[in-house]
């Protein structure tokens, strides 16, 4: 497949809270069948291009598109079912469902149980609940979770907390893949496994791109890496080009001050 | 029945543990069983004072499922069961329909109506949205009042037309409300394990979340509002027959607040036991402290105060005497 079709595009994003320009006419493309790392100091507007790529901020400027289809004005939930899903930053599984429910929440959208099974125990809104059920215990059992299920979120450790996010945003099998952060919170044998899951998730149609701050995993999962700083692109390339980037090695990778 | 989010046990299946049926179940069936024979008991005041105290759960159900489920909460739930309770009187009084038609009528328009009011205060939250409710109960009267060749005005209507001919109305008005109390309860917790329910407590917990899952906020607004009203209204109907007249006294300010207070006093809770309780506190206190005269406000504070720090204390209490116990 050309890894260019399924791409998820922006062109010229400009983004600006009351007059402090959060990003600067960025033009991004994340290809299908890469891993793509979205790394910058904190405050260099990663998570605010997340958030304009999903369609929680609605950037001043730019287009953005998905296999050629523009986004541009669709909200969050529309953009959903185009299959384009999101983890967070901070954690933000529901305290009141628990981690098999959470995960169900990531195909909940494609249900066709009506309102009336939602009051009575009709067997179309049950089968249907079962066979979610069925798609999150598989999802969570692929990363490594497959005895959680029945616990609430409260009751994991912020690391497995993470991986919960994860499954429930490739359950529904989305073509757009966005981690905010995945790694943050976690130990270094967390790390490995999600390593090794982010490895095996990514696929020839999926668009995957990860917010990161750790470089050793964003260097070793990523195919490409764009480079943010103030709002801006200082390099795009390989993890050996970024890597060997002098403006990198200056601004993100090798200065303490940025952090 | 649902009483999510509480008294967590691991272990448990997930059905059994969120629906509360493994914690509750046996619980709220025997306390229905009790119910059930209540009548044979109890004097014909106490089982009409039942009655009325079952109708009242609905309702704070109605408030405590907005709470729950919508992170908001109402002081005007009056406006909705009034309109269950209009729905019910018109029929009847007007037309000799009964609640098999009169209970759709409400059900549907609390649930209209909740829709028309949740769609235009869509983006109001927290203090905003529970004044703009309080809006809703200050107009109820009124409009009774301007609408009176419908609902009789001042005077009211009275409901007599039984719900199933040949038996006893003192009975049909405890068990009918005996009866709409446990199906709403065990509607809103099949509510509980359906994806609506789900992608409602996740737009209450994590907007961002629910959006990005495909659940728009305003869909979780609009739809709260719309099923707690039909809930609202249900209560209405239940109280319209159950106590048999209906006027505009019944569905004033002030018991838009009684129902936000039982909703209070049962720490929202949505299973049959704790709406039982809150519809109780509504229904049985006022009528307990009513020969205290001037006194009935401070005494009704000091029970609602007693009420609150009970179950503010309750699991310290339970601890402690579950530790004593252990240490014998």
């Amino acid at each position: 497949m050309d890894q260019t079709t399924n791409a998820l595009r922006g062109e010229g994003i400009a983004l600006s809270f009351g007059g402090i320009k959060v990003l600067r006419g960025l033009d991004v493309e994340f290809r299908a069948g890469e891993i793509t790392g979205l790394i910058g100091p904190n405050g260099a507007g990663k998570t605010s291009l997340f958030n304009c790529l999903t369609g929680a901020y609605l950037p001043q400027e730019g287009t953005i598109s998905y296999a050629g289809d523009p986004l541009n004005g669709l909200p969050p939930a529309a953009r959903a079912n185009k299959g384009i899903v999101r983890s967070f930053q901070h954690v933000a599984l529901c305290p009141d469902l628990t981690v098999r429910e959470n995960v169900m929440m990531g195909i909940a959208r494609n249900g066709s149980a009506g309102w009336l099974s939602a009051f009575l125990p009709l067997p179309g809104g049950t089968r249907e609940r079962e066979e979610m059920a069925r798609s999150a215990d598989e999802a969570l059992a692929d990363l490594g979770l497959p005895d959680v299920g029945d616990k609430l979120p409260g009751e994991l450790p912020p690391g497995m907390q993470r991986l919960v996010e994860i499954a429930r945003a490739v359950v529904g099998k989305p073509s757009v893949l966005m981690l905010d952060e995945p790694a943050a919170g976690l130990n270094n044998s967390e790390t490995r496994d999600l390593t090794k899951v982010l490895r095996k998730l990514a696929s020839t149609d999926l668009v995957m791109v990860v917010v990161e701050h750790d470089m050793d995993l964003v260097m070793s999962i990523c195919d490409r890496i764009y480079v943010l700083n103030f709002g801006e692109f200082v390099a795009v390339g390989s993890p050996e080009e970024v890597r060997s980037n002098p403006d990198v090695v200056r601004i993100y990778l090798g200065s303490d001050d940025d952090e | 029945m649902s009483d999510q989010a509480t008294h967590i046990i691991p272990g448990q299946s997930v059905v059994s543990r969120l629906s509360g049926m493994a914690t509750s179940g046996l619980t709220t069936a025997v306390v229905v069983a009790v119910l059930i024979f209540m009548p044979l008991l109890l004097g014909g005041s106490w089982t009409f004072t039942l009655g009325l105290c079952f109708a009242n759960s609905i309702g704070v159900l109605a408030v405590s499922l907005l709470v729950r489920y919508g992170g908001e909460v109402s002081i005007g739930h009056t406006f909705f069961t009034a309109l269950g309770a209009y729905s019910v009187g018109v029929l009847d009084t007007r037309y000799g329909i009964s609640l098999w038609a009169s209970v759709p009528l409400a059900l549907l328009l609390g649930v209209v109506f909740g829709l028309l009011f949740a769609w235009p205060s869509r983006n109001l939250h927290g203090i905003y949205l529970a004044v703009t409710t309080l809006a809703l109960a200050l107009a109820v009267p009124e409009m009774i009042n301007n609408f009176d060749v419908l609902t009789g005005g001042y005077e009211g209507l009275y409901v007599a037309t039984p719900f199933i001919p040949g038996i006893e109305m003192g009975l049909q008005r405890y068990y009918v409300a005996l009866f709409m109390l446990v199906i709403v309860c065990l509607a809103v917790a099949r509510l509980r394990l359906s994806r609506q329910g789900m992608a409602l407590l996740l737009a209450k917990a994590h907007p961002a979340a629910a959006d990005a899952f495909g659940t728009r906020r305003v869909w979780a607004r609009v739809s709260i509002m719309g099923i707690s009203g039909g809930i609202g209204a249900i209560c209405g109907a239940t109280l319209a027959f159950s106590g048999s007249t209906v006027s505009p006294g019944g569905f004033t300010f002030w018991q838009a607040i009684f129902l936000l207070v039982g909703s209070v006093v049962s720490f929202y809770g949505l299973s049959l036991t704790r709406v039982l309780i809150g519809g109780a506190f509504v229904t049985l206190v006022p009528q307990l402290l009513s020969a205290s005269g001037a006194w009935i406000p401070v005494l009704y504070g000091l029970a609602l105060l007693g009420m609150i720090l009970l179950g503010h204390y309750m699991p310290r209490i339970r601890k402690a005497m579950n530790r004593k116990a252990e240490a014998n």
